[in-house]
């Protein structure tokens, strides 16, 4: 277990690093927190050419509150994450990642960028129709997550961009619901619930290659009262959105299941949960 | 002199057994100074990376390593077709008639068996240089069909020695099974499937082997349970008197059974050094490596017909039983290991007069199973309760009640099991009693039937009752039929000249705390403060002889040789106190490190003072007496010491995700004699951990082709303390037949939560649970 020969670049600035991605035309790997991949190297099954280091680069990490919107720092570690109280929704999530070593290391920038199709970042992301910053040589783009995520561990970053920050929506009403077969592994199934301008909108995470938005769901609880009734009904349409697959951990019929009762649970967790009070 | 007595003067005041002293060896342990194999470093020390098959059944057509030979940092490769590799091969020897006798390579010959295989070894450097050499290494391989499960028609034999894989079939019989089956109120048959583990310690396997260029002698450090066997078997193998043959296994991180095995690697790790004299090869298992490549164990199969009175009496039991052993019969405990003990306990501590069990171990294309802590019990411990709280069902009884109407009690013992074992302990109503105290069995049903009714989440309890057979003696030792019997340990006592005590113990630790255990019971039989023992471990040119760490045996056997050694050389101090001071030796006493006459507060002489004489004054000695104070002693405890050990716990399930909580733990064992509390809790706890990670998470999994699909720790779960619940551990003490009264605790644990948890379950949504683990999905689908 390890890694391949690599070149190492520590990265200064912004510019400095997509400039290396650029020139290293996709065979570089950006480091962040390196909690996937460090073990994806030392399996051998990353084998960047370039590994370009951005932790000491300034300005990428914060949080600042501006209309709604949470923007939060690439290089922001899920502990911070967990920490902080303007988007409760995000620190709730955060609680939920890897155990304390790994919330100590791991960014949002990189849980988003390696787009683990089971993390709860992206669900997160996928829900509140989170957008990535993205710089590359020529400037800057931002990216709404619904165009983001391309399939497992596939984004549609460039191979010469790296996501700065994101903005996340902060909902009025929230609901998270996680299953996993022990503390701090990534779900089987992980739903986020969250009311934005008086819509509910649902992500659900581990049943596809990427988050599922389930815009039935959301459609059937658009403008009617948000009863358990309706919540049932909403599950049940997000169940049968999905198309899971058997895996080592559950079988289709399983994750399927589970799918509806976390999209309930979620749910009545938002209903539950007043207004404006953080997790 | 003055002359006072002593009040309450007893030998047993102030000593070190029973209490929990503080540990030997944690003061490098817990500071981070423990010196593990995987820290060793030598002067131009090398380090080896294995290649290993990607391939779970295929032969060797062709290896090329020769891009790897001239790779940056590479001083040599080696093959199953190097000279030095190719002139030893591992041979697991029984002497049971069905016994089909293969040879496992050290390196990869003519084919495949196993996804892992080493096929080849890369010396280098540095370990990235060797990593980066192995996949430089051409290997044309011609894939095979693969079997991966032992119960399923092989296309294709593991080994050409035995066609349909079986490579050792026995059955245990007793009594007339037809006869009494065809008599029984009640037949129940079940089938049962347990789930495939590994041993993960928290340090995988690492070796670092030195061949003296001048002197032809090999030095082999080593993470090893079993120091001197694995030198007998070296010095055996690489053709050295065993003399020139020294292992070391310094602090050791974990074992479990898993580092019991002599491994083809180690071996290739030995010849590798006699290629290449005068160079230390260093190799350290990744974690990668352990679950494609150590031991597995429990990947079982029960057939269970049970008979049954109308009362519950179990009357007859028949069994097939089939163990997938793996690719290889492992070395050197062989493909017998898991099956003759599943067979030989299946029955566990209930009184039975008719048995019947085959038991066979099957060769697959997966890596070979081998021993693991409890090896086989927690498998056929769960078979057999499940089987005890289906007959309890069926006959509308409660499931305590049918455990108390077949355990052997008190005045059963000593208790002759069907299969010739002499179960000695007995007190397992003692046992289930204190148990079902702690859980608060007697408002359980209560709240049981409140809950159903109110529609709430079902809670459900489960039991174990399980009879731990430890410190195995000569008559009961572990093994089919090897060519050692494991029945005994040395240990070597020394009083130096300032009176201090040092032990060279055959024992072993991976952890467990031996160095701390040997020192207390030595402080004792000979009489000096457990501060001045010092207790020597793990290297074979220092103890005489120890079998290691397996069994549960170590504080029974390495315990009892310690406390017969420090007794002699107790004796010899007082002999010579005796003669020196013209005292009948009856009439003294040495303790806490000072001779006196007993009854006599003052001292006649202190140890360092007879100490002295013994090696510095031989002016001073009585005619005769030989000069030095040091005696070695063994102790076979001939049969064993049964533990009687009762679990249960109550869980709660969540019917909608099938996620189980479990709210109660209990467990209570027959400890014997506790030596150091503390130990003894631990070891007790570490056990119901590793069971019920055993029970709900771990399971290694081939695929068809033989690919391991679990080959990290992302997919191979092990339990983390967020799992586990509060665990309320009991004790009960009766004192074994040796000399300490202590009965092994290393085991026990893992015995109970296969059948505890399955039990629970079953009893809180009326559920069948046959296979293990016992994963929400499982559970959930059962309710559907």
């Amino acid at each position: 277990m390890k890694p391949a020969r690599f070149d190492y670049l520590q990265a200064t600035s912004v510019t400095e690093a997509v400039g290396a991605l650029a020139a290293a035309e996709g065979e570089a790997k950006i480091l962040a927190g390196g909690q996937s991949l460090v073990p994806l190297m030392a399996l051998r099954m990353g084998r960047p050419s370039l590994v370009v280091d951005v932790n000491r680069i300034p300005g990428l990490g914060g949080m600042a509150i501006a209309d709604g919107v949470v923007r939060i720092g690439a290089l922001t570690r899920h502990s911070a994450l967990s920490e902080q109280r303007a988007h409760p929704l995000l620190a709730e999530a955060a609680r939920w990642i890897g155990h304390q070593a790994i919330r100590s290391r791991g960014t949002v920038g990189g849980s988003i960028a390696h787009a683990d199709p089971s993390a709860e970042l992206p669900v997160v992301a996928t829900a509140l129709d989170a957008v990535a910053l993205v710089a590359n040589p020529a400037g800057r783009r931002r990216i709404p997550a619904a165009d983001l995520f391309a399939g497992p561990f596939e984004t549609t970053l460039g191979h010469d961009e790296m996501i700065i920050a994101l903005d996340f929506p902060v909902p009025r009403r929230w609901g998270f619901a996680e299953l996993s077969r022990r503390h701090g592994d990534f779900g089987l199934v992980t739903v986020a619930a969250a009311e934005i301008d008086g819509r509910v909108r649902i992500a659900v995470g581990g049943v596809g290659g990427v988050p599922y938005r389930a815009v039935d769901a959301e459609a059937r609880l658009a403008d009617v009262e948000l009863t358990p009734a309706a919540f049932d009904e909403a599950a049940r349409l997000t169940a049968s959105g999905i198309d899971p697959a058997d895996d080592l951990h559950a079988t289709a019929a399983y994750r399927r299941a589970m799918t509806a009762e976390h999209t309930r649970r979620a749910l009545l967790r938002l209903r539950e949960r007043p207004e404006g009070v953080p997790a | 002199m003055t002359i006072s007595t002593l009040p309450g003067d007893t030998p047993e005041e102030g000593g070190a057994v029973g209490t929990t002293v503080r540990r030997k060896e944690d003061g490098r342990l817990v500071t981070g100074h423990g010196r593990y194999v995987s820290d060793l470093r030598l002067p131009g020390m090398r380090q080896v990376a294995f290649l290993r098959s990607p391939y779970g059944h295929a032969r060797l057509r062709r290896i090329d390593a020769s891009a790897a030979r001239t790779a940056d940092g590479v001083d040599g490769v080696f093959t199953g077709d190097s000279a030095e590799i190719a002139a030893v091969g591992l041979r697991a020897l029984s002497a049971l008639p069905s016994y089909i006798e293969t040879e496992q390579p050290v390196l990869a010959r003519a084919k495949v068996r196993f996804a892992g295989e080493a096929v080849a070894a890369v010396v280098a450097g540095d370990r990235y240089q060797a990593e980066d050499a192995i996949e430089l290494i051409d290997v044309d391989y011609e894939p095979l069909p693969a079997t991966v499960c032992a119960w399923a028609e092989p296309e294709v034999p593991v080994h050409d020695e035995a066609p349909d894989n079986v490579l050792l079939q026995r059955t245990f019989e007793a009594g007339d099974v037809p006869e009494t089956m065809a008599g029984a109120y009640l037949v129940l048959e079940r089938e049962l499937v347990t789930n495939r583990h590994a041993g993960n310690p928290m340090e995988c396997r690492a070796g670092v082997a030195l061949w003296d260029y001048a002197d032809n002698r090999l030095t082999f450090w080593s993470g090893t349970q079993v120091p001197h066997l694995a030198r007998n078997m070296l010095a055996e193998l690489v053709g050295l008197p065993e003399g020139n043959v020294r292992v070391i296994a310094p602090d050791v991180g974990g074992g479990f059974g898993t580092k019991a095995v002599l491994y083809p690697e180690d071996v290739a790790l030995c010849l590798m050094a006699r290629a290449m004299r005068g160079v230390p090869l260093k190799w350290v298992e990744d974690r990668s490596e352990h679950l494609l490549a150590a031991t597995h164990a429990r990947d079982h199969r029960y057939l269970m017909r049970a008979g049954f009175a109308e009362d519950g009496r179990l009357l007859a039991l028949e069994a097939d039983v089939t163990c997938n052993v793996g690719a290889y019969s492992v070395y050197p405990w062989t493909a017998g290991i898991e099956p003759l003990m599943a067979g030989g306990l299946l029955t566990g501590p209930y009184r039975l007069g008719h048995y019947r069990c085959t038991v066979r171990g099957v060769a697959t294309n997966t890596s070979p199973s081998g021993p693991y802590r409890g090896v086989a019990r927690p498998a056929s411990v769960f078979a057999m309760e499940t089987v005890l709280d289906e007959a309890a069902h069926e006959l509308g009884m409660d499931a305590v009640d049918i455990r108390r109407r077949n355990l052997i009690t008190v005045g059963d013992v000593p208790y002759r099991m069907p299969t010739r074992l002499i179960d000695e302990s007995g007190r397992y109503g003692e046992c289930l009693d204190k148990v079902l105290d702690s859980i608060g069995y007697d408002g359980f049903r209560a709240e049981q039937a409140r809950r159903r009714e109110a529609g709430e989440n079902p809670i459900g309890v489960g039991f174990a009752c399980y009879n731990e057979l430890t410190g195995l003696g000569r008559a009961a030792a572990a093994g089919p039929r090897m060519a050692f019997r494991t029945g005994h340990d040395a240990c070597t006592v020394r009083i130096n000249p300032d009176g201090r005590v040092t032990v060279l113990s055959g024992v072993t630790s991976q952890g467990q705390g031996l160095e701390t255990t040997i020192a207390q019971v030595v402080a004792d039989a000979v009489g000096v403060a457990y501060d001045d023992v010092d207790v020597r471990i793990g290297d074979t040119t220092e103890s005489l002889w120890g079998f290691g760490a397996f069994s549960s045996r170590q504080a029974v056997i390495g315990g009892g040789a310690a406390h017969r050694a420090g007794e002699a050389v107790r004796g010899r101090v007082l002999a010579l106190a005796a003669a020196l001071f013209e005292v009948e030796e009856a009439k003294l006493k040495l303790e806490a490190g000072r001779v006196h006459i007993i009854g006599v507060r003052d001292e006649l002489a202190t140890l360092a003072e007879l100490a002295r004489v013994a090696y510095l004054e031989s002016n001073r000695l009585p005619d005769g007496f030989e000069p030095g104070l040091e005696a070695t002693r063994f102790y076979d405890p001939i049969r064993g010491a049964f533990a009687a050990g009762v679990q249960a716990a109550i869980v709660e399930v969540d019917r909608a995700t099938g996620e189980m909580a479990i709210l109660r733990w209990a467990c209570v064992e027959d400890t014997g004699r506790v030596i150091n509390p503390q130990i003894v809790h631990g070891q007790v706890a570490g056990a119901i951990v590793q069971g019920i990670g055993g029970a709900l998470y771990e399971h290694l999994v081939y695929d068809e082709a033989g690919n391991l699909t679990t080959g990290t720790l992302m997919d191979y779960l092990m339990p983390t303390s967020a799992e586990i619940p509060e665990l309320d551990i009991g004790h009960i003490e009766v004192p074994a037949d040796n000399p300490l009264g202590v009965r092994g605790v290393g085991e026990g644990g893992t015995l109970g939560p296969n059948a505890v948890l399955a039990g629970a379950v079953a009893d809180a949504l009326g559920v069948r649970i046959s296979r293990l683990p016992i994963t929400p999905a499982v559970v959930w689908e059962a309710v559907q």
